[in-house]
């Protein structure tokens, strides 16, 4: 993989996207002065504990609105002390960094047994499926200690791809290679997400209903893209490692995890600009994908129109020209994803293939 | 049908000769004379040359896992008694202080791969760096450590993969969560049987496992198990 697929693409492109720019730049100060702050003091982490972002700080995507979604992910022997460190955390962070949202996912403990060994079933709960997914599409560690996070990793990956039982058989699935399990639950994610958005509009009374309206249709859709994608990817675009793996059952979970890996460490944007290289999309759907979340980035920096935004409700939103220009934003990117997803010629079978059934 | 022997470290602590005298009544084939601890590695070279063990097709040695400042070469020096013979020295990478002096034993000495208590030479990555500082150095897979590491065994998939060539030994046992080997278990078994495949026939799986003398066949037979190819069985069935 190109080490900055995103940068790479402006160089191509003759072009620059100084919000989204701007954006990791910021994302790389902030994350260096909360590892500061975090290792200030006694050590918070350890080889059975990491301290995992999520959201904008993890997509590389802050801004002057972001807040600092982090959970400790413990994968260890349980200790009582573990709720005495996540408050700990949570006082040297509060100064300085906006607290995570209301949901109560973010800004306390997960545990990898909930999380890998609750896949599906009664005991899948959304927090549950949320800390999962976001783990593999939209996390990255802020602490000293990744031992525990690649752990976790490495266990989400593994029990999708050891009970995928349709690339473990032969036929038509197995030459595909696109894990199937893996991504019916991402899908699962997307529409869930869909869902809470319509959920949070009745729960909270319609109070910030235009942001998250905007974040819905870029980010949130963003990460769902790159999920596809990156299933995708061990039919498009398998690493050396799967290509050796011809051979055998066992060969195949223990390459598709390592391969899938790669992917997890890489941001939703750096999987989207690696994909739009190695598929040959053409430059005008990468502009409509990359200019129009530039645009999306610039509106989340400008704290008068994040306010105007925050503050909007449904109905209002319908006359606002703040919110039209959101609308134009959201068309934008959605053009650009339909073309990448229907009308580039591999991913459009897999697309068809995979993308609703 | 894969040869399986024990570390003496692991039936005897500390006593070599009751250890050997174990493994010759059990009919055991391969040994590694275990010199983990430093003080252990004086008496062992000084027994070698009495030592009977011609029961054995396979003999190596494990050097301690911590040397003292300053004994570094004294510690060489007492490992060429063993390389000497052609017995292949086991090394914990992070006991090392002066990399190129350890450079001539060549191919006889095996870097092992580390559990989560240190910090490097635990993941194919962090072993690149230290095969390009020892670039004739061999391999000692431990399994029980990989899995530690990453218990899906991708992890010690991409070792195997990259240092497969390498590769001269394998250590196996069940690491527990305070980096404590312990007796084989259905979850590590499993665990192993996931990159078997990946292991010659012929490379010798060296168990250290504590296990009573009566023990040891057992111990033997589940270490055959574990390396043994089976079809990939989903989670929950045994």
């Amino acid at each position: 993989m190109s080490e900055s697929p995103v940068k790479e693409l402006q160089a191509k492109l003759g072009c620059e996207w100084p919000f989204i720019n701007r954006a990791a730049k910021s994302a790389k100060e902030k994350t260096d002065q909360i590892r500061s702050i975090l290792t200030s003091g006694l050590p918070l982490d350890s080889e059975d504990r990491s301290i995992v972002t999520f959201g904008s700080l993890a997509r590389n995507e802050w801004t002057s609105g972001s807040d600092l979604d982090w959970t400790l992910l413990i994968d260890g022997m349980a200790d009582p002390e573990h709720l005495t460190i996540a408050r700990t955390i949570a006082r040297s962070l509060e100064h300085g960094f906006k607290a995570p949202g209301q949901t109560g996912i973010f800004g306390n403990l997960a545990f990898s047994h909930e999380i890998i060994h609750h896949i599906g079933g009664q005991n899948d709960t959304n927090r549950n499926t949320t800390q999962r997914i976001l783990l593999l599409l939209e996390s990255k560690v802020i602490g000293l200690k990744p031992d525990a996070y690649e752990r976790v990793l490495a266990g989400i990956l593994d029990r999708y791809l050891t009970e995928d039982t349709s690339i473990l058989t032969s036929g038509t699935a197995k030459k595909s290679r696109v894990p199937r399990f893996l991504l019916n639950d991402i899908v699962r994610f997307w529409r869930t997400m869909a869902v809470d958005f319509a959920n949070k509009q009745r729960e909270r009374g319609g109070q910030g209903w235009a942001l998250r309206n905007l974040k819905l249709r870029m980010s949130r859709k963003l990460i769902f893209a790159t999920g596809l994608l990156t299933c995708f990817s061990c039919s498009l675009n398998p690493s050396k490692v799967m290509q050796d793996a011809e051979s055998g059952l066992g060969d195949t979970v223990q390459s598709f995890v390592n391969h899938l890996k790669q992917f997890a460490r890489k941001t939703p944007l750096e999987v989207l600009g690696e994909a739009t290289l190695s598929y040959k999309v053409p430059q005008k759907v990468i502009s409509e994908l990359f200019e129009s979340y530039d645009e999306f980035l610039a509106l989340l920096g400008d704290e008068d129109k994040r306010k105007v935004l925050e503050n909007l409700n449904f109905t209002d939103a319908q006359t606002n020209p703040l919110f039209a220009d959101v609308r134009k934003i959201g068309y934008r990117f959605q053009d650009g994803l339909t073309k990448l997803f229907y009308e580039t010629p591999r991913i459009r079978e897999l697309t068809i293939m995979y993308g609703v059934f | 049908m894969r040869k399986v022997g024990f570390s003496t470290g692991a039936l005897a602590k500390g006593d070599f000769r009751r250890a050997v005298g174990m493994l010759q009544q059990a009919g055991v084939a391969l040994i590694e004379l275990s010199a983990l601890r430093q003080s252990e590695l004086q008496p062992l070279a000084e027994a070698l040359p009495d030592l009977n063990l011609s029961s054995f097709s396979y003999v190596s040695v494990h050097a301690p896992s911590r040397i003292d400042g300053g004994t570094e070469k004294c510690v060489l020096a007492f490992l060429d008694t063993f390389v000497q013979r052609g017995l292949p020295i086991i090394i914990h990478p992070d006991a090392i202080q002066d990399f190129s002096a350890w450079r001539s034993i060549g191919s006889l000495l095996l870097v092992e791969n580390m559990d989560l208590r240190k910090r490097i030479g635990r993941t194919a990555s962090e072993l690149s760096e230290i095969f390009s500082k020892l670039p004739d150095a061999a391999l000692c897979l431990d399994l029980g450590h990989a899995r530690q590491v990453d218990s899906t065994m991708s992890e010690a998939a991409l070792i195997l993969g990259k240092f497969g060539s390498r590769l001269k030994q394998l250590h196996i046992s069940e690491v527990n969560t305070m980096s404590h080997h312990e007796s084989l278990s259905l979850s590590a078994i499993r665990a192993f049987n996931k990159v078997s495949h990946l292991i010659p026939d012929d490379c010798p799986l060296i168990l250290e496992t504590p296990v009573r003398p009566e023990e040891i066949q057992k111990e033997v037979d589940r270490a055959r198990d574990a390396l043994a190819f089976s079809a990939l069985l989903p989670a929950g069935v045994a």
